[in-house]
């Protein structure tokens, strides 16, 4: 049931270039947004079967050969799959229009189709190395990507991204061989298992801390942010949102979770930890975020701060935590995938991202100023947007675990998060418009048409978060917080 | 024999960091490549061994040479001083530090055993660990069609 | 736990910190990826080394010809990044590419 999900962008992705050849254009916009558009309505009908029937394993097989794939669908899993589909959709429509400015648009979509089915095959893969194996495939495509333009320092961003994150999975790599070595397994039910029934306190405390580092580099925590600043703004727009969207929070922040709460289980040692990380990167973020004069420098420190609030949540610890936590990686994907997309919209009307040059742009630009305003406002957190509601319950959860000083500098921190972006909308779309600006003209119809999906899912999860959450954002903490128990599924 | 073997390889990395010339460098690391390569026959695993001596002393090796003549010419790197006179102090120290620790720390460790494998490497490598074939699948194309990508023809405008 | 698994372990923590030591004080672009090469022949002797001692030595080494192919992935991209850096700036040096304030 759950093969397409991986099978179908890494087929359709070696395939790509073949397209190209027959036609430049054409054929690898209509393929990819279809693969993409397929992928979310499967995601959305996968879903409805998963509440039906509950969590389930699929052993892939041939007739005469036994395979050992084991895909893994649960109701946190599929969150992550639909997110993922959901912001490239949005992605790959706007891309029709954007990436003219680049050539080679077919090398291009057979990346982002790889960098797709890494994330996917990652987040359904149940095996430490396999998920390993396809957290580099995502992270080659998007070192590939992010150096798509060859512009200096595009080229220097990806080559500091590829530095860090090779320390990264060095360090993922020695802890899983650790593991390997203690319980001789390296499935994480199995490693999960062998660690609860042996004593070995200490190493397992120095896996989880391993672990901690790489995923943490992944995520862009605080002390490891350095550099998603730069990879983030000087990307081609699709891929900073594709990679601000989804891909910090799959290879980062999804991995962290899996790992931790499945393998080690959430220790207060470790809560304390993530809780730390977060409220530290939220304040960094948010803080360095404020002085930006560069518009996508600014919402890629937005990021930081914003998984931190992730992180807290899932830090917290208690069901409603958790829950919080995952329903802002959702809002945060869409609305942040959505701000990128007008920024590069922007860029692609003016020339420029600098906030100085820029201002009064909302009357030649009504849409991209309109979508600008909702994505703003969710991930600022002004009801009744998506952002809102999560932020809400983040905070609920830290009162209710009597975290009251965390709670605060979490509110203090959503303010100073509606700051900055009003200072962003007001630089950008209000005020005097520059007299360079006269012949602006709003962006094509299919970056447009993306930015209203997006804008779109902001408003609908917001007014329809009873839904949302009841259908399936609580059984994802569920699953999550059932932990082991829905790995160990009959049969296995 | 085996505790030669690892010395040569820590000596060659550590050669490969200090020769002034990139050449030597990358053909110091190509040395330590066949002494890894050798430590592998030597714990049973040849296939590994031989992958290690086809691919990374050879391949990158290969990569290297061809990266270091194409942007060879103007702007010579002068490394920093320190870094060259203080690896020895460093590795010495580590050294000494990790065996230190590394016996009190592991040598205490439990461990579960390991389920017992299938008698061949095809059957491992095709029964067991078919997840990871698909995953290579993905990291090869990623890492073709990044080159692909990063040496395309360049568009009249740029 | 034996002590060959011990002696190989430490010789993995000591090419990992000699890897990581020469990422951070080396200048040369080329010689920061010798670093991580240097870093990556010490996790691959971890696996390899960890499979020996528990008896499953060929799943191990499928995890390290997998972890090979990676490498050499992830080798071509830097490669091909550094070939397109020089292109630009005729210069190998880390501390010319100030560009990325922080």
């Amino acid at each position: 049931m759950s093969i397409p999900f991986l099978a179908l962008p890494l087929v359709l992705a070696g395939i790509m270039p073949l397209l190209g050849k027959i036609s430049k254009r054409f054929l690898p916009d209509l393929v990819a947004n279809l693969t993409l558009l397929f992928l979310l309505g499967y995601g959305i009908f996968c879903a409805r079967e998963l509440v039906l029937t509950g969590p389930n394993l699929l052993q892939a097989a041939l007739p005469d050969m036994t395979l050992n794939i084991t895909l893994t669908l649960d109701s946190f899993n599929i969150l992550l799959l639909l997110t993922v589909a959901l912001v490239g959709l949005g992605v790959t429509l706007y891309s029709i229009d954007y990436m003219e400015h680049y050539d080679g648009k077919a090398i291009f979509y057979a990346l982002l189709l790889i960098m797709i089915a890494g994330m996917n095959g990652l987040i359904l893969a149940d095996d430490l190395f396999t998920m390993y194996i396809f957290l580099e495939a995502a992270a080659i495509a998007s070192y590939g990507l992010i150096a798509f333009g060859r512009k200096r320092e595009e080229l220097e961003a990806s080559l500091k991204y590829l530095m860090l994150s090779a320390v990264a999975t060095a360090f993922l790599l020695l802890s899983i061989a650790v593991l390997f070595g203690l319980t001789g397994s390296l499935k994480l039910s199995a490693v999960a298992a062998g660690l609860a029934a042996l004593d070995a306190q200490g190493a397992a405390a120095l896996c989880a801390a391993l672990f901690l580092m790489a995923f943490g580099l992944k995520a862009a925590l605080v002390p490891f942010h350095a550099w998603l600043p730069d990879a983030h703004s000087s990307a081609p727009a699709p891929i900073s949102a594709m990679l601000s969207g989804v891909l910090i929070k799959v290879l980062g922040v999804y991995t962290l979770i899996r790992v931790v709460l499945t393998v080690f289980g959430l220790s207060s040692a470790i809560e304390n930890i993530l809780m730390i990380l977060g409220i530290v990167s939220i304040l960094t973020g948010a803080f360095l975020a404020l002085g930006q004069n560069d518009v996508k420098r600014m919402l890629a420190y937005s990021s930081i701060s914003q998984v931190g609030y992730i992180v807290l949540g899932i830090g917290i610890g208690t069901p409603l935590g958790i829950l919080g936590g995952l329903f802002h990686l959702l809002n945060h994907a869409s609305a942040k995938g959505l701000l990128f997309l007008n920024a590069g919209a922007l860029e692609h009307a003016t020339g420029t991202r600098e906030l100085d040059k820029l201002g009064g742009l909302g009357k030649r630009m009504p849409i991209t100023a309109g979508t600008s305003v909702i994505g703003s406002l969710a991930i600022a957190g002004v009801p009744p947007l998506n952002g809102f509601w999560s932020k809400l319950i983040i905070l609920l959860a830290l009162i209710q675990a009597k975290l009251y000083a965390g709670a605060l500098i979490a509110a203090l921190a959503g303010i100073l998060t509606l700051w900055y972006y009003l200072v962003l909308q007001r630089r950008a779309f209000f005020g005097k418009l520059n007299e360079a600006w006269q012949n602006v003209r709003e962006a094509p119809f299919w970056m447009s048409a993306s930015s209203i999906l997006l804008g779109a899912v902001c408003v609908l999860v917001g007014l329809g978060f009873p839904f949302v959450i009841q259908n399936w954002i609580q059984p994802a903490a569920d699953a999550l917080t059932a932990g082991q128990s829905v790995l160990h599924l009959p049969g296995f | 024999m085996h505790i030669f073997l690892l010395c040569g390889l820590v000596l060659c990395s550590i050669l490969a960091i200090l020769a002034t010339d990139l050449l030597k460098a990358a053909i110091s690391l190509a040395g330590a490549s066949i002494f890894l390569a050798m430590t592998f026959f030597e714990l049973g695993a040849a296939y590994a061994g031989v992958f290690e001596i086809s691919v990374v002393a050879g391949l990158i090796t290969v990569l290297f040479i061809a990266t270091i003549s194409l942007t060879k010419g103007e702007g010579e790197v002068k490394e920093r001083r320190f870094g060259r006179y203080l690896l020895p102090v460093f590795v010495v120290g580590m050294a000494v530090a990790d065996f230190l620790v590394m016996r009190q720390f592991l040598g205490a460790l439990p461990a579960l055993p390991a389920a017992p494998e299938a008698a061949d490497l095809g059957t491992v490598l095709w029964s067991q660990r078919t997840f990871d074939l698909i995953g290579q699948i993905a990291v090869l194309l990623a890492g073709v069609f990044c080159v692909l990508a990063l040496f395309r023809k360049r568009s009249e405008d740029e | 736990m034996s002590d060959t698994w011990i002696i190989n372990m430490a010789f993995v923590a000591l090419l990992v910190a000699i890897g990581l030591y020469a990422l951070l004080t080396m200048k040369n672009l080329i010689r920061m990826l010798i670093g991580i090469e240097i870093v990556s022949k010490g996790i691959l002797l971890a696996l390899i080394a960890t499979g020996y001692e528990k008896n499953n030595i060929l799943t191990s080494q499928s995890l390290a010809i997998s972890f090979i192919v990676v490498e050499v992935c992830v080798l071509a991209t830097a490669l091909a990044v550094i070939i397109n850096i020089h292109r630009h700036t005729k210069t190998l040096d880390i501390e010319q590419l100030t560009n990325l304030k922080g």
